[in-house]
């Protein structure tokens, strides 16, 4: 259609492209210009390169792990080189601090902060047609708190390493001489920076959506945020207790967890879990967020179930709270309290699965372009029904008797946590590029990132659900030469995801140079972020946005003359004097 | 390394070790009631994703067939429906798991103390040894204690798994259902050992498929992660035909023999008693300071003071590990050994110490240079570790 073809009485609302000095990125110049802005689109662009750095270490680092593992006796921590870095320890001991490094790293450094700090920051003021967060001094202040704590991470590999494993077990935490206590001040402090950033979107969707947004027309995305951020406010306080409880134990015996000083170090692990199992849900909910716009938005239709996926948004948050036992089934719970858990853990999977249907049936009769965001989402919902599915072995009670921390529990939660949060964090980031850069990417390399990501993915866990059935321990350095050739097999497939990791980044970096200029809408999404410029000006908007149904395509068009999305909308009569005093939309409610 | 699951399972394709306890069978079948039911609704979803992203392609600006946004009966159907199956699951779960919790009476009682990195299972009368001997067809209750941090009791073909946690007793039972075959005769084993003996070597149990004593085995883990040498803490599980032959085989590492050396069995207890994992005795540094030559020699301690390997320091050392502190050309030891105290008998601990002594005594040598009689006090020590060498029988896991 093109823009001749426009009925009567109808106005085509394309924003076009934006001037040079309109574009959030070039509005101000300078290195300080970044490091003290207030605005949410560069915090967000700062928080990207910094869990992208994270990512990349915790990732090399997973490399070395599966390099190790190559051989039963170990190989990369045996050779010459590692001697020479770490004279005193043994390879075991290497691989032991890379393990743990890995997991804190990733966890803490990177999938909790990822999708709400760096996409949930940029997205969130623009999908509601705000200005900016609630409050963006709290804002910049979470991301230095974040690099504050990455130093900790960085100071305590420096020091004398980390080799608790990235759960902090006690009495080992208390015990072991490597530098728990800078790690878990690092750990502390990154919550402070998660909690901060969760406020701020509460108060930000509770206040700032603009007149006509009523909760049931904010895009899912939001509702996603919004879930998360209550958990991060609720439950990190409970970590940040936790882990002084854990230093002053270490440093004054106080007596909690240590045995030695009449300490329960099962109490650590109830702790421990009461967080870390909510923050599992910190990891997936933006997930399933950005899935829910990915699909709808790439297939050109309406969401499937909008209400039920917003509910069982909520319905996660809350089940989260109370299903963390299930980690400790085998830690000697009294048989009453462990079938509770065990109860409870399977209530959490039907709105998880309830959310799988309403993808794929949104996807039904659809106009469905396989872009690399697309294709991404698929494998998404691909990965995560594998990693959700497997999740019931290990809620069963008989069955996880015999998986609880095997190699099958590593599968597992590397399909929740990679095959769902990092691949849905890449689409989203594909999603997203264009609008917050203004270039589009080459369609063929993000296609090629994403077809190595699923096959190199798949390779590496899909043969460690066999491992660990067929009793292979976790956190192993060393093992049984049986499981040689299935373990040769996930590092074959490592190292194919590494591959598509790479390619990824380097598409993306490399459209900075040559990408197209991208135009405000080029998906023809309905939410509201489509209708500023690619990239948004300072204040994201130039007239405060008319706020329609986030999932309503059919007023976008794909004009062939300006080759792309616009949005037809039927003409209004200008309001000629006064306009009424606006009602904010939290009255209203 | 052990290398065990080529001989017990069926092939190397299969999912599950040898199934060989009385709970394995249900465990496997709810295993596989699972995995079908995820299978039937993993079908369905995948097949309707990548049928739908294939037929469902459209070119660009083409709108969608349809926009039908909800349906509530659907929805509510795939809400509610597999909430079922989870209650299903739930209950053969929940089922299998009380069977392992609820230990039968008159259980056989075997204690195990588990410690950085190795396990010690106690028979009663003072026998310790790191492999876990039980009858078949009769039930077996362990009794489980950690001597320092977390460990876990995994044993594969049983499928059974329990924490080990410091500062409290946690249970676990079951009921082997295959006795292990005698796969070798004494005869051949003392052969084998006698060969270990003149290479300095400990048996390897990955190699000859069987334990010292002659038997196959599975696999015995620690699952939850404990340090340094996690993954190499690991032992084996034999399960007598008879009450009467497990009785033998206790008897058979009761105590020291009528005309053993204390340094012999001294040798022995090192191996058995876990100091392996930690003390070397050819002088490289482990995770304790090497007893090679050791005994006889000034110590630096933490604290800046110096101690005298002797008796006193070495029975110190046993049964209170964290008094005084090895520290060695200026690396202070982690204090990390467990207390032996009421693990070890004076018997014991005098073999220990005979033991070390055998490994070069310091002293002894600097008695002989001042006197003449150097020559005779060399050879009784070299005759010393001659004998702890020759009969030692080393049983411990690698």
């Amino acid at each position: 259609m093109s823009a001749g073809s426009v009925p009567s009485g109808y106005e085509v609302n394309d924003p076009g492209y934006p001037t040079p000095q309109e574009n959030y990125l070039t509005n101000s110049k300078g290195i300080l210009s970044w490091a003290f802005t207030l605005d949410h689109k560069r915090i967000g662009m700062m928080y990207l390169i910094g869990v992208s750095s994270a990512f990349l270490l915790g990732g090399l680092l997973a490399l070395g792990i599966r390099l190790h593992l190559f051989a039963p006796d170990g190989i990369l921590f045996n050779n010459a080189l590692f001697q020479w870095l770490a004279p005193d320890k043994a390879p075991n001991d290497i691989y032991n601090q890379v393990f743990t490094l890995h997991g804190a790293i990733m966890v803490f450094l990177f999938i909790i902060p990822s999708i709400p700090a760096a996409l949930g920051n940029f997205l969130v003021p623009v999908m509601l047609g705000a200005k900016d967060v609630a409050f963006p001094r709290l804002n910049l202040s979470s991301f230095y708190l974040w690099v504050g704590g990455a130093l900790f991470f960085v100071m305590a590999l420096l020091a004398s390493g980390l080799d608790t494993g990235w759960t902090f077990y006690t009495p080992y935490s208390t015990t072991t001489d490597s530098s728990v206590i800078l790690a878990t001040t690092g750990a502390f402090i990154l919550g402070f920076s998660s909690i901060f950033t969760g406020l701020n979107f509460i108060v930000t969707i509770n206040t700032m959506r603009p007149p006509g947004m009523t909760w049931f027309r904010m895009p899912l995305f939001l509702w996603a945020t919004y879930s998360t951020s209550i958990i991060q406010v609720l439950a990190t306080p409970v970590l940040g207790i936790t882990l002084l409880l854990l230093i002053a134990e270490r440093t004054l015996h106080i007596g909690i967890f240590d045995p030695e000083y009449n300490g329960d170090p099962v109490t650590f692990q109830h702790f421990f879990w009461f967080y870390s199992h909510p923050a599992v849900y910190i990891m997936i909910l933006p997930a399933f967020g950005i899935i829910s716009e990915l699909i709808s938005v790439h297939s050109h239709k309406r969401i499937f179930g909008y209400r039920f996926i917003a509910y069982s948004s909520i319905a996660i948050a809350l089940l989260s709270f109370i299903v963390w036992g299930h980690h400790m089934f085998t830690s000697g719970m009294s048989p009453i309290t462990t079938i509770i858990f065990s109860a409870l853990t399977f209530t959490v999977s039907v709105p998880s699965a309830i959310k799988v249907f309403n993808w794929v049936a949104t996807m039904f009769k659809g106009s469905i372009s396989l872009t690399t965001p697309m294709v991404y989402a698929i494998a998404f919902i691909f990965l995560f029904t594998i990693g959700g599915l497997t999740g019931l072995h290990l809620g069963t009670l008989a069955t996880d008797m015999h998986l609880h921390d095997t190699y099958f529990v590593v599968a597992h939660f590397h399909y929740v946590m990679v095959g769902g949060t990092v691949v849905s964090f890449l689409g989203g980031v594909f999603h997203w590029w264009p609008k917050m850069v203004g270039k589009m990417y080459s369609e063929a390399g993000g296609l090629l990132s994403a077809a190595l990501v699923f096959i190199g993915f798949n390779l590496t866990f899909l043969p460690q659900f066999i491992l660990g059935s067929r009793g292979m321990p976790r956190r192993y350095a060393t093992y049984d030469p049986e499981f040689a050739p299935l373990h040769q097999m996930s590092t074959y497939g490592a190292l194919i995801l590494g591959a598509g990791l790479f390619v990824a980044l380097f598409v993306l970096l490399m459209s900075l140079y040559n990408g197209k200029k991208a135009p405000a809408n080029p998906w023809g999404g309905a939410t509201l972020e489509w209708n500023c410029t690619s990239p948004p000006p300072f204040y994201n908007f130039e007239r405060p946005p008319v706020v329609g149904d986030p999932y309503e395509f059919g007023d976008i068009r794909w004009d062939t003359e300006l080759d792309r999305y616009v949005k037809v909308e039927p003409q209004r009569e200008r309001v000629p004097s006064e306009t009424p005093a606006e009602t904010p939309a939290h009255a209203s409610e | 390394m052990m290398s065990l699951l080529g001989d017990y399972t069926s092939s190397k394709l299969s999912v599950f070790p040898k199934s060989a306890s009385s709970f394995s069978g249900e465990s496997d079948w709810v295993f596989h009631f699972i995995t079908i039911v995820c299978v039937v609704f993993f079908i369905p979803i995948a097949i309707a994703l990548f049928g739908f992203a294939w037929k469902y392609r459209k070119a660009k600006g083409e709108p969608a067939d349809s926009q039908v946004d909800h349906n509530t009966t659907l929805e509510l159907v795939w809400s509610i429906g597999p909430s079922f199956l989870l209650v299903v699951m739930f209950y053969f779960g929940a089922r299998g798991y009380l069977d392992m919790r609820s230990i039968p009476e008159g259980a056989y009682n075997v204690g195990v103390d588990a410690y950085k990195w190795g396990w010690g299972m106690n028979y009663g009368n003072g026998v310790i040894h790191p492999e876990l001997h039980v009858v078949a067809g009769e039930p077996t209750k362990l009794t489980m204690t950690s001597k320092d941090v977390i460990h876990s009791l995994y044993i594969p073909s049983f499928r059974v798994k329990k924490d080990i946690v410091p500062g409290r007793y946690n249970y676990i039972w079951f009921k082997a259902m295959e006795p292990s075959e005698k796969v070798m005769t004494d005869e051949e084993c003392k052969q084998l050992a006698d060969k270990d003996k003149e290479e300095n070597l400990s048996w390897d149990y990955d190699a000859r498929q069987c334990t010292p004593d002659g038997y196959n085995f599975y696999d015995l883990y620690c699952a939850e992660y404990c340090g340094t040498n996690h993954s190499e803490m690991q032992t084996v599980v034999v399960a007598h035909e008879t009450q009467e032959e497990l009785d033998a085989w206790i008897k058979k590492y009761s105590s020291r023999g009528p005309d053993e050396s204390p340094a012999a069995y001294g040798a022995k207890l090192y191996e058995r008693r876990g100091c392996k994992s930690c003390h070397s005795i050819d002088g490289s540094r482990l995770v304790g300071p090497s007893y090679k030559g050791s005994y006889g020699t000034m110590r630096d301690i933490v604290g800046g003071s110096q101690v005298k390997v002797d008796e006193n320091y070495i029975r110190e050392s046993i049964l209170n590990p964290k008094a005084k502190v090895a520290i060695e050309q200026g690396v202070a030891y982690q204090p990390v050994m467990p207390s032996y105290k009421g693990q070890l008998s004076d018997d014991d601990i005098y073999s220990l110490i005979e033991f070390i002594k055998s490994l070069g005594d310091a002293s002894a040598a600097e008695e002989a240079s001042e006197s003449p009689a150097e020559e005779a006090a060399e050879m009784a020590s070299e005759e010393a570790a001659e004998a702890a060498s020759a009969d030692a029988e080393p049983v411990s896991v690698e």
